[in-house]
């Protein structure tokens, strides 16, 4: 007979049953045996399972004050021997998602596998998805039992030291791994039954998943630019000679800033473009310009055309770029952005 | 966002978008005399401004306007 596998569950400070948001900062707490919604989870998990303990912490807390919650939490898996950690579910809370994320991270590190619950688009997923094993949900707490449902069989699976089928099959989020199997019938034969199904309009599964793009609706025009400030971006791996902060050529997951406050343009010899995607010889021996027109809205700028120009520009590498990490750096940008109230931004993409 | 492959932005859901020379030299042309390179650059930058004070409702191609003087100077010798 098996032995029962020992969950340890993460929860809130609201779901903990401690209170809302004015104890979001609530330190880490461990209880034995199951709080609040781990009741619904004891009974999806039956006989199989014991919640040996819950950890309780407040949103803020857990996130913020990462080092102290992480000891605090590898303290409570070792002290209860735990099999499979259970978080969440978060749904559509994002510090909540976040938290249990990290949770299932450390849990993960500390060789104890773990599986979290959240809407897909959760902080959680954004930050971490592909990190950690996720079940997709809605955003109401009524669907708590079904929810539990769910994560039972893959928390028993994991505790177990089972490994996971596809996403599809085992009911997770899909986390872009990819394990080679053999198919019974050849690449061949399957794309053509793939193609005949697309012509006659009849369902098929695509073996390659696309991500999609999001849709942006266009911010409205502005009227006149006289007095607007108006901020460079690139993405044509443009940066100081030397790259100081080895700013990679292809696969950036980050960009830079550097500062052209007074300065009229980019001169060969001091800036150099790092982008390992195409002959980068025109941008470094003519014009680093070509990928960065600052001599050009300088012009504009003493004409008057435009008010000013942001005090720094933002560099990045497009070769090969992920589409997750491009979402973020524009996400970050945009964000200072708007703090810095800049108007409008000027993007060479390359 | 200037661009010399526009179909990416535009299959993308970019909604501005500026055609530019060449992935090696987007916003300029080193193939022109300094003066002609440094004049089409401004007509690219320029279309780029006029693209933000225009209303769009989805990914649309700016193309930046052919010189009213294109041609170089010719000298007789």
């Amino acid at each position: 007979m098996d032995s029962l596998v020992r969950v340890v569950h993460y929860l809130n400070q609201f779901f903990g049953g401690i209170g809302g948001e004015e104890h979001a900062n609530l330190p880490v707490e461990t209880r034995g045996g199951a709080v609040g919604p781990g009741r619904a989870l004891k009974q999806a998990l039956g006989d199989q399972a014991t919640i040996v303990a819950t950890i309780v912490a407040g949103d803020n807390y857990f996130v913020e004050e990462e080092q102290a919650s992480a000891q605090s939490a590898i303290q409570a898996l070792k002290q209860y021997d735990a099999d499979v950690v259970v978080a969440g579910p978060a749904f559509d809370a994002g510090r909540y998602g976040l938290a249990c994320a990290q949770m299932c991270k450390l849990a993960q590190e500390q060789g104890v596998p773990a599986v979290t619950a959240m809407t897909d688009d959760n902080t959680g997923i954004i930050t971490y998805g592909n990190d950690v094993v996720a079940i997709a949900t809605g955003t109401t707490p009524t669907e708590m039992r079904s929810i539990m449902d769910r994560l039972a069989p893959v928390a028993l699976k994991l505790g177990r030291g089972i490994e996971l089928g596809p996403a599809d099959e085992e009911g997770y989020l899909p986390r872009g791994v990819r394990k080679p199997i053999v198919r019974e019938r050849v690449g061949a034969a399957r794309a053509v039954d793939m193609i005949e199904a697309r012509l006659t309009g009849q369902p098929f599964t695509s073996e390659v998943y696309v991500k999609q793009y999001d849709d942006v609706d266009p911010p409205a025009p502005i009227s006149g630019l006289s007095g607007k400030t108006i901020a460079l971006v690139t993405s044509g791996g443009m940066v100081p000679h030397g790259n100081p902060d080895r700013l990679g050529s292809a696969r950036a997951e980050g960009f830079f800033r550097y500062d052209i406050s007074g300065l009229d343009e980019l001169t060969v010899g001091e800036w150099e473009s790092v982008h390992g995607g195409f002959n980068t010889q025109w941008l470094n021996t003519k014009d680093p310009g070509y990928a960065l027109p600052l001599r050009t809205v300088r012009q504009l700028e003493s004409e008057g055309a435009i008010g000013n120009v942001y005090d720094v520009y933002f560099a990045t590498t497009g070769n090969q770029t992920a589409v997750t990490s491009a979402q973020k750096m524009g996400r970050e940008i945009a964000e200072e952005l708007r703090e810095q109230k800049v108007d409008a931004v000027l993007l060479v993409a390359t | 966002m200037m661009t010399a492959l526009p179909i990416i932005p535009m299959a993308v859901g970019a909604n501005r978008i500026i055609r530019g020379v060449r992935v090696e030299h987007v916003c300029g042309d080193p193939s022109l005399s300094e003066t002609m390179d440094r004049a089409l650059t401004r007509r690219i930058v320029e279309t780029a401004l006029g693209a933000l004070q225009t209303a769009v409702d989805g990914p649309t191609l700016f193309e930046p306007a052919e010189p009213s003087e294109a041609r170089e100077a010719v000298h007789a010798s």
